[in-house]
């Protein structure tokens, strides 16, 4: 096939075989369309063991066989908040009754959900980066890669949250460094059994915990997640908070100096005692949330997905997308169809899939968690009111003469924290109310 | 002209490690590339067919996982390609793979038509051996010549290659069918195309043959037919690093900041001793 560009047409194109392309390219492939998924990485998902906990429902709309045939580790049983001051350490756990969320190796999981698009019909691209979304009389027609065009009715966009496409359409601007966090993370080989006696887990069953007050000041927390036999503790850290931080001084360390105290912290590393330190990295990624989302989600044959459409929520110590990711890819791909059959997929008729995505679970969720924001930009959250909950704790247990009463020992922790106390409860009752 | 080019799909070394504890690889997790000296072959074979027409066809003999590297190999514009996948090739040193190799470029030869050149990378990542090009040679009894970097057709039947040595550069002719094997980094790669790596998609251009097909004797192959014995494996300590940075003036400022550290070391600090005495 020496040189060869002749021209190449398809119904769909996907850009990006994350879950929200594949979940799109899957359901539409499903349904007879020709689709075309491009991705340049190396099959779906980076090869890192990168993992984290996934909300099951959304993505047993797409694929009903999820629960018996995805790469799941671990059904969510327990769920624990720990805050943490220095080496004392507050935590409270919660059971589920019934999981509703697991723990996978995300580019396992994608190279599943990219496989189940492979098997309904969809063309699967590796290795091959898109460099540009082709418009031609203001509509999308296709994409560009190096010298060669492809052309397609629909192009979907589920780039990611690095968007360069979309900055390169000027449909989104550069995500500024003030809006990115960044993660380290190390995952632990500790083998199944060590996991289930550690962490109090039946055979399958799984953790998900969530730490406050370890990232010395900065803003954004810690996160530790149970595998099948390794287990994942990361920190995350604001970057627009960092900077404030770091200018008051309060914030010294390097990023990967926080995980690596997470780790040795005398009260979790007996959790992870013995184990082999298999993977380690670092990630940048977006604070997400409404204020990410592209002003508009559709253009004459072009439909915006996933990360790439600011579908993402990072609480500050955990992000979550996947299920938000996969349900737009839904939305998406119902309304493409809809759209073929009432004409043509012009921005008219694609305007359908906002609709779709506004009435969602996936637009409420980012509504309700927008305080999230405030949250971020407060570095008392992360200094002083973690610091008052552990000294008011303290001074209950710790007592060893006289037992204070409640009040008594949050009136003088507020003291010594440095907060004062009414305001500092009424900040938090808000902030609970918005995670 | 018919090109075969060898393709070895390997551990990524740069994401393998070792375990010290028993001295093997650890491969869980890591992800397979196609060897990367085999990429400036690749470049080479289509630059010849480019020029001068034909087909390349990429061979290799690995697991069916391989399958990966070759859609890489033709994404890049191979023509086609043939993996050679049994079991019974499992465990082969370089003699008994570049056995296998001969053969599959003589059914080839017979299946497909005449080849005019074999061409093979430097060495590989994983083993660095350096051994396939010439074996293969060996046993197709075929001329052969390695650290090229540059090839073109001198006459007709006739190769004219460039080879860099340290110190010079060399010409050769090597008469046709001959084997050569490209040195590291001579070329840049071309990258993936998406319409090729859509035709690959499509059109699956690889043919697969199992020892079935070659019927090759069960002694000569695979474990059995490898001599090698690798005795023993050692790994290079670790020298813990002091982690200092020190941003020079210029090169004599960075010679004497050097000095000095050293002479801070008692080791070290001797050795300089004995060079400023004339001791050396
Ligand atoms: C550190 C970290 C931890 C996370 N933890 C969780 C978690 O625990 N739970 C959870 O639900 N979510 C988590 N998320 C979020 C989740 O990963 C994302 O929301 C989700 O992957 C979004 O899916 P997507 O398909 O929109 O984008 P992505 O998964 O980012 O996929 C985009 C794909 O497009 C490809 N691509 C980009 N540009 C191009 C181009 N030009 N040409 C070709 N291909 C291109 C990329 O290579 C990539 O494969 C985490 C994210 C991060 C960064």
């Amino acid at each position: 096939m020496p040189g060869g560009s002749t021209p190449q047409k398809f119904d769909v194109i996907v850009v990006g075989a994350g879950p929200a392309g594949s979940a799109a390219a899957y359901l539409l492939a499903k349904k007879g369309f020709k689709v075309l998924v491009i991705e340049r990485g190396r099959g779906a998902g980076s090869k890192e063991l990168y993992g984290g906990r996934v909300y099951a429902a959304p993505l047993r709309e797409v694929w009903p066989e999820l629960d018996k045939e995805a790469p799941i580790h671990r059904w969510v049983r327990k769920e624990r908040i720990s805050v943490v001051n220095g080496e004392t350490v507050a935590t409270i756990e919660y059971t589920a009754s019934k999981p509703v969320s697991f723990t996978a190796y995300l580019p396992e999981l994608a190279g599943w959900m990219a496989k189940k698009a492979e098997e309904a019909g969809a063309l699967l691209v590796d290795e091959v980066r898109v460099d540009e979304i082709i418009v031609e009389n203001g509509k999308i027609v296709g994409v560009r890669s190096g010298d060669d065009r492809v052309y397609a009715d629909v192009v979907i966009d589920a780039e990611g949250a690095n968007r360069l496409l979309l900055e390169k359409l000027g449909m989104v601007e550069r995500a500024s460094p003030e809006n990115l966090a960044v993660g380290v993370k190390e995952v632990i080989k500790i083998g199944g059994k060590n996991i289930e006696e550690r962490f109090g887990l039946e055979p399958g069953e799984g953790l998900a915990w969530v730490l406050v007050g370890v990232t010395s000041g900065a803003p954004g927390g810690g996160f530790i997640y149970t595998f099948k036999d390794t287990v994942s503790l990361g920190v995350v850290v604001h970057l627009r908070g960092a900077i404030k931080a770091i200018e008051s001084g309060a914030f010294t360390d390097h990023v990967y100096k926080l995980v690596e105290g997470l780790r040795i912290h005398p009260y979790f590393r007996k959790l992870w005692a013995d184990g082999d330190i298999v993977e380690y990295g670092a990630h940048l990624t977006i604070e997400g949330g409404l204020s990410f989302m592209p002003k508009k989600l559709v253009a004459p044959g072009f439909v915006i997905i996933g990360d790439a459409a600011g579908l993402l929520l990072n609480t500050g110590y955990t992000i979550r997308g996947v299920d938000f990711a996969v349900y737009s890819g839904k939305l998406a791909a119902e309304a493409v169809e809809e759209a073929f059959n009432k004409g043509g997929p012009t921005e008219e008729n694609l305007k359908v899939y906002e609709e779709k995505l506004r009435d969602s679970f996936v637009y409420k969720e980012l509504v309700k968690h927008r305080g999230i924001e405030k949250v971020m930009k407060d570095p008392d959250f992360f200094t002083k009111y973690p610091a008052m909950l552990t000294l008011t704790l303290g001074k209950l247990f710790e007592g060893e003469y006289e037992e204070p009463t409640i009040l008594e020992a949050l009136l003088s922790s507020a003291r010594e924290a440095g907060v004062p106390l009414l305001s500092s409860l009424l900040k938090l009752l808000w902030v609970v109310r918005r995670l | 002209m018919r090109i075969v080019v060898g393709i070895k799909w390997v551990p990524n070394t740069q994401a393998v490690r070792f375990d010290p504890k028993t001295g093997t690889l650890i491969r869980e997790g890591v992800p397979s590339v196609v060897n990367p000296h085999d990429l400036p072959a690749v470049e080479l074979a289509l630059q010849l067919r480019d020029r001068y027409g034909g087909e390349v066809i990429a061979i290799t003999m690995a697991p069916p996982s391989a399958m990966k590297g070759l859609e890489h190999v033709l994404g890049m514009g191979i023509d086609r390609a043939v993996l050679i996948t049994d079991r019974a090739f499992a465990g082969a040193d370089t003699l008994a793979t570049s056995y296998v190799l001969a053969e599959g470029i003589k059914k080839i030869e017979k299946d497909i038509g005449k080849v005019d050149l074999a061409v093979f990378g430097q060495e590989t990542i994983d083993s660095s051996t350096a051994h396939i090009g010439a074996q293969v040679a060996s046993w197709l009894d075929w001329p052969y010549i390695y650290y090229v970097h540059k090839a073109e057709l001198a006459r007709e039947g006739v190769l004219l290659v460039e080879r860099r040595l340290e110190d010079r550069v060399e010409w050769y002719e090597i008469e046709l069918p001959g084997v050569i094997s490209v040195a590291m980094k001579a070329l840049k790669p071309r990258p993936v195309s998406l319409i090729r790596k859509i035709r690959v998609k499509q059109e699956n251009p690889v043919i697969v043959w199992t020892n079935k097909e070659l019927g090759l004797d069960t002694r000569c192959i695979g474990l059995k037919g490898s001599p090698t014995i690798v005795s023993k494996v050692t790994f290079t300590p670790e020298v813990p690093r002091k982690k200092v940075v020190y941003k020079p003036r210029d090169g004599l400022d960075a010679a004497v900041w050097l000095l000095e550290q050293l002479a801070k070391d008692e080791k070290a600090g001797k050795v300089i001793e004995r060079a400023v005495r004339g001791e050396f």
